[in-house]
C-alpha cells in the first residue's frame, strides 16, 4: 500500500478520505445540477428513508443536517449560527438548525456547497426529534413549501408490528404525495434495489468500524464520523456500498502493515453523542498524544442496526422494501429510550473492550443528552467502567471549552489507571 | 421539602381514599382517568410547588426546561411518593426522555409506580391513516389503567367525566373574559387556573365558580387599558403579571398552553374514548407541540389580536423549549407586517422571581403601545 499518511497520530486522511471528498463533491454537484435541470427537490431529515425517492425518475434529495455538519467541520458553523440568531432564533436551539436557517435565509452565502437548492417538498420525521419538524416548519411557512411529517412512535421497547405497519402506511402516503406533486410513478423495484445497496453499504461500514476491535484499534471514531457523510447524501446508491467496501479493505490492509492511528494506545474510549464537528482533528490529535483513542461512538455504531443494538441487523432479504425500511426507522440513537441505549452500550463495551466512556453533554441536542446522567451512573454501577461527562456542542464552537474538556478527559484516563492498578493489586 | 398546594391537595385526596395519578403535560387524557375513579393531577406550572431542583439535578442537565426539571423533582420527592401512577404521552422531545429517568430515580429510592403511556399521532389526519393506530393505543391505555387499579371502564361514566371537564373549561373561558375586562387581575386568574390542575375537577369547578362570582361583582374598568395577548407554554410568574399590570397593560386574551390552549375547546361529548380523544387531539387549539396543528397557531394569534382589539403580543419564553423558540421568529415577523409590536421575555428555572431585569423592558414596551 503506497498511501500517504497526512498525520502521524490520531485522525488520518487516507485514500478513502480523498475518495470521500470526491463523492461528497459529486453528491452536491449532482443535487444542484438536478435541481437546475428541473428535478423535484426534497429536503429530508437524516433518518427519512431516501431509498423511496430513488424509486422515482427525477427526484433529488438534500439533507440539511448533513450540510450543517459539513459547515461546522469546515469552520463556518458559528457564522451561520449568528445569522440565524440575528433573525431571532435563540442560541439555545440546536446548532444544526441554526446553521441551516442561517444558510437558507442568506441564500446559501458562505456555505461550503453553495447552500442547497430550494425544496419542492420537506419531509421530516419526529422520532429522531420533533425539533427538526419545527425547524422544517420554518421553511414551510417562510417559503410556502408543503411539509410531510412521518410520525414514528418513540421506542421504549423494541419496535412492535403495529408500529411498523403504521410507518409503512405513512410511507405509502408519502409516495402518493410525491406521485401527485410530480406526475411521476414510483417504481418499487428501484426502491428495492436501493434498499439492497443501503444494506450492503451498512454491512461494509460495519466492517470498517469493526476495525476498532483490534488492539491497537485500526481507526479512531473521528474517522468514522467523517465517513458518515455519504451515508446520508449517497444512501441507496451502488457507489456508496463500493466506497465502504474499499474503505474497509484499505483499513484492514493498513492494519496488516502495522499502521494504527494511536500505535501506543493505552486507553480505549467510547464517545456518546454527535460528533464534535469543529474539533475532529484537534481532539483526536491531543488524545493521541496521551495514548488515548476514542475508538467507537454510539453515533456511528448504530448504523445498520436497530433500536437497542449495534450489531448488524441482517442483509436485506428482498422482501417488501417499505417493510424493510420501516424496520430500520429507529436505527439512530435518539429514537429509542434509555434501557435500549444502555443495552447497546453494554454490548459495545464488551465488543470493543472499552476502558472508559466519554459522555458529551450537548445542550444543542436535548434528545441525545437528557438521560446521559443516568446512563453514566449505569455504566459505572453495572459495567464498572469509568466515565466522564464533558460539555460539547456538536456544531457551535462557542459552546465548547477545550481546556475544560481535556481536564476532565485527563481525569478519566487517571481513573482508568486507578481501576487497572486496583485490578492488578 | 417546601409544603405546597400540590402536595397538600394530593395528601388530602389520599386521606379521602382516592388514587391519584400524576400526568405529564400538556394535554393528557384526564377525563379517562377521572371516569375510572382515579384523580388526575397535571404536573406543570410547578414553580411555586417545587422550589428546589436538587432531586432533578441528580438526573437531568440544567439545559432541560423548567417544566421537565420541576416535574421530575416533584415525582422523585417525598411528596411525589404519594402518587399512585404516572401518565404521559409524546408531548415533546424533552418529556419523551423522562419516563425512564423517573423510573430509574424511583428505583434508586426503592419505589415503583405504574406508568401509562399513549402515542398521540403527530401527522395530519388527511395525510396518514393514523386513526386505527391511535384507537388501538387508547384501548390499550384503558386496559392498562383497568388492570393497574382493578377498575372497569364505563361509557356512561366517561361521558359524565367529559361533561364535567367541559363545564370546567367553559368556566375558565368565562373567567378569562372577566380578566380581559379588568374585573380580575391576570395574575389571580392564572393562579386559579394553575391551582385547578392540582384539584379534582369537581373542586376545580367550585373554585372557578367562586372566582367568577367574585369577579362579576367587581365593576368593569372603564379605561380600555393597553390590551395585550400573552403567549407561551406557561403564564408569566406572578411578579411578571404584576409588572405587566403596573405598566398599564391588560391581558385581554391568551395563547398559553396551560391556559386557553387547554380549556379553549370542549371535548366531544361521547361515551367512546376513542372518538372523544381522536377529536380532542385532531381539533385541538393550535399548539406548537401538536405538530400538525401549529400552522393554525399563526392564524389563531392573529384572530385573537383582532377579536380582542389587542395592541401587542407578549411571548413568555420557557427557556430551552425548542418548540416555542422555533416558532416565535415567524410569528413575530407576521405581526410586524400587521404593525403589531411584540415583546419576547425569557423565563428560566432559576429566575422566576427575578423580574427586575424584565421590568424595564415591559415598561418600554408599554410606552411603545
Ligand atoms: S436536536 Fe439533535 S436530533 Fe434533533 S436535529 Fe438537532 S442534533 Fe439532530
Ligand atoms: S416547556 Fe417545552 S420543552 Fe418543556 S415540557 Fe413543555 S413543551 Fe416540552
Amino acid at each position: 500500500m503506497t498511501e500517504k499518511r497526512e498525520t502521524s497520530k490520531g485522525f488520518t486522511k487516507t485514500e478513502s478520505g480523498k475518495r470521500l471528498t470526491r463523492m461528497l463533491t459529486d453528491d452536491y454537484m449532482n443535487l444542484h445540477r438536478g435541481a437546475g435541470e428541473g428535478a423535484f427537490v426534497v429536503w429530508v431529515a437524516i433518518i427519512v428513508p431516501v431509498e423511496i425517492f430513488r424509486g422515482f425518475d427525477n427526484v433529488v434529495f438534500a439533507v440539511p443536517e448533513s450540510h450543517a455538519a459539513l459547515s461546522a467541520a469546515k469552520g463556518v458553523g458559528m457564522l451561520q449560527c449568528e445569522k440565524a440568531e440575528s433573525s431571532g432564533y435563540s442560541m439555545d436551539i440546536c446548532s444544526y438548525a441554526r446553521i441551516d436557517i442561517g444558510t437558507a435565509m442568506s441564500g446559501g452565502k458562505d456555505s461550503p456547497t453553495f447552500g442547497l437548492p430550494r425544496p419542492h417538498l420537506l419531509v421530516s420525521n419526529n422520532n429522531n426529534c420533533s425539533l427538526l419538524v419545527k425547524w422544517f416548519d420554518v421553511y414551510h411557512r417562510e417559503w410556502s413549501v408543503p411539509h410531510f411529517i412521518i410520525d414514528v412512535p418513540f421506542c421504549y421497547e423494541r419496535q412492535k408490528d403495529r408500529d411498523r405497519a403504521y410507518i409503512v402506511a405513512q410511507y405509502r402516503d408519502l409516495i402518493r404525495t410525491i406521485e401527485a406533486m410530480t406526475g411521476q410513478k414510483w417504481d418499487a423495484g428501484r426502491t428495492r434495489e436501493a434498499v439492497h445497496n443501503s444494506s450492503e453499504a451498512a454491512r461494509q461500514y460495519k466492517r470498517f468500524i469493526d476495525c476498532a476491535v483490534s488492539r491497537p484499534s485500526g481507526i479512531t471514531a473521528f474517522d468514522s464520523f467523517v465517513q458518515m457523510a455519504p451515508l446520508l447524501t449517497s444512501r441507496g446508491s451502488p457507489e456508496l456500498a463500493s466506497h465502504f467496501r474499499m474503505l474497509a479493505d484499505e483499513t484492514e490492509v493498513r492494519m496488516k502493515s502495522g499502521l494504527f492511528p494511536v500505535p501506543g494506545e493505552r486507553y480505549r474510549l467510547f464517545w456518546d453523542n454527535i460528533a464534535p464537528w469543529h474539533q475532529l482533528r484537534k481532539m483526536s490529535t491531543r488524545l493521541a498524544d496521551l495514548d488515548a483513542n476514542i475508538i467507537a461512538a454510539s453515533y456511528t455504531s448504530c448504523v445498520g442496526s436497530v433500536e437497542g443494538s449495534y450489531e448488524f441487523l441482517q442483509d436485506y432479504d428482498d422482501g417488501d422494501p417499505l417493510e424493510a425500511l420501516a424496520r430500520m426507522q429507529n436505527f439512530s440513537v435518539c429514537p429509542y429510550g434509555m434501557e435500549l441505549r444502555f443495552e447497546a452500550m453494554s454490548w459495545a463495551a464488551r465488543h470493543y473492550g472499552i476502558d472508559g466512556f466519554v459522555f458529551a453533554s450537548n445542550r444543542s441536542c436535548k434528545v441525545y443528552s437528557i438521560m446521559q446522567m443516568d446512563l453514566q451512573k449505569r455504566v459505572a454501577g453495572t459495567l464498572g467502567i469509568p466515565s466522564v461527562m464533558i460539555d460539547v456542542d456538536h456544531a457551535d464552537v462557542r459552546k465548547y471549552s477545550e481546556e475544560n474538556a481535556f481536564v476532565r478527559m485527563e481525569a478519566l484516563l487517571e481513573s482508568i489507571d486507578a481501576v487497572r492498578s486496583r485490578k492488578g493489586a | 421539602m417546601f409544603v405546597s398546594k400540590l402536595s397538600d391537595s394530593i395528601r388530602q385526596l389520599k386521606q379521602k381514599g382516592f388514587r391519584v395519578v400524576g400526568c405529564f403535560p400538556l394535554y393528557p387524557t384526564v377525563e379517562l382517568l377521572h371516569s375510572l375513579g382515579v384523580i388526575p393531577i397535571v404536573l406543570w406550572d410547578l414553580k411555586d410547588q417545587v422550589r428546589s431542583l436538587e432531586e432533578s439535578d441528580c438526573h437531568i442537565q440544567g439545559f432541560a426546561c423548567s417544566v421537565a426539571r420541576r416535574l421530575a423533582g416533584f415525582v422523585l420527592s417525598d411528596e411525589g411518593a404519594l402518587l399512585d401512577g404516572i401518565l404521559m404521552y409524546n408531548a415533546c422531545d424533552t418529556l419523551r426522555n423522562m419516563p425512564e429517568i423517573i423510573q430509574l430515580g424511583l428505583e434508586e429510592k426503592g419505589r415503583d409506580l405504574p406508568l401509562f403511556r399513549i402515542h398521540v399521532p403527530m401527522a395530519p389526519r388527511d395525510q396518514t391513516g393514523s386513526d386505527d393506530y391511535f384507537a388501538a393505543g387508547i384501548r390499550e391505555l384503558v386496559r392498562g389503567i383497568e388492570s393497574a387499579f382493578d377498575v372497569r371502564f364505563s361509557p356512561e361514566r366517561f361521558l359524565e367525566s367529559v361533561k364535567l371537564y367541559n363545564a370546567m373549561r367553559s368556566l375558565a373561558v368565562e373567567l378569562e373574559a372577566l380578566a380581559a375586562a379588568g374585573r380580575v387581575s391576570y395574575g389571580l386568574f392564572s393562579r386559579v387556573i394553575r391551582d385547578g390542575y392540582f384539584l379534582p375537577v369537581e373542586e376545580q369547578i367550585l373554585a372557578l365558580e367562586e372566582a367568577v362570582r367574585q369577579a362579576s361583582s367587581v365593576k368593569a374598568r372603564d379605561d380600555d387599558g393597553r390590551g395585550i395577548i400573552v403567549t407561551g407554554i406557561l403564564p408569566p410568574p406572578e411578579a411578571v403579571c404584576a409588572a405587566l399590570e403596573h405598566a398599564g397593560l391588560r391581558v385581554v386574551g391568551n395563547d398559553v398552553a396551560s391556559q386557553a390552549r387547554s380549556y379553549g375547546r370542549p371535548a366531544a361529548e361521547t361515551g367512546d374514548p376513542v372518538a372523544c380523544y381522536s377529536d380532542f387531539y385532531r381539533n385541538h387549539m393550535p399548539c406548537t407541540t401538536l405538530l400538525y396543528t401549529s400552522d393554525g397557531r399563526v392564524r389563531a394569534i392573529h384572530d385573537l389580536i383582532r377579536e380582542r382589539n389587542a395592541r401587542g403580543l407578549v411571548f413568555i419564553g420557557e427557556k430551552f423549549c425548542d418548540c416555542e423558540y422555533l416558532e416565535m421568529p415567524f410569528i413575530g415577523k407576521t405581526l410586524s407586517a400587521l404593525d403589531v409590536p411584540d415583546l419576547q421575555l425569557e423565563i428560566a428555572a432559576d429566575d422566576a422571581d427575578n423580574v427586575e431585569s424584565l421590568r424595564t423592558r415591559i415598561e418600554a414596551f408599554a410606552e411603545l403601545l
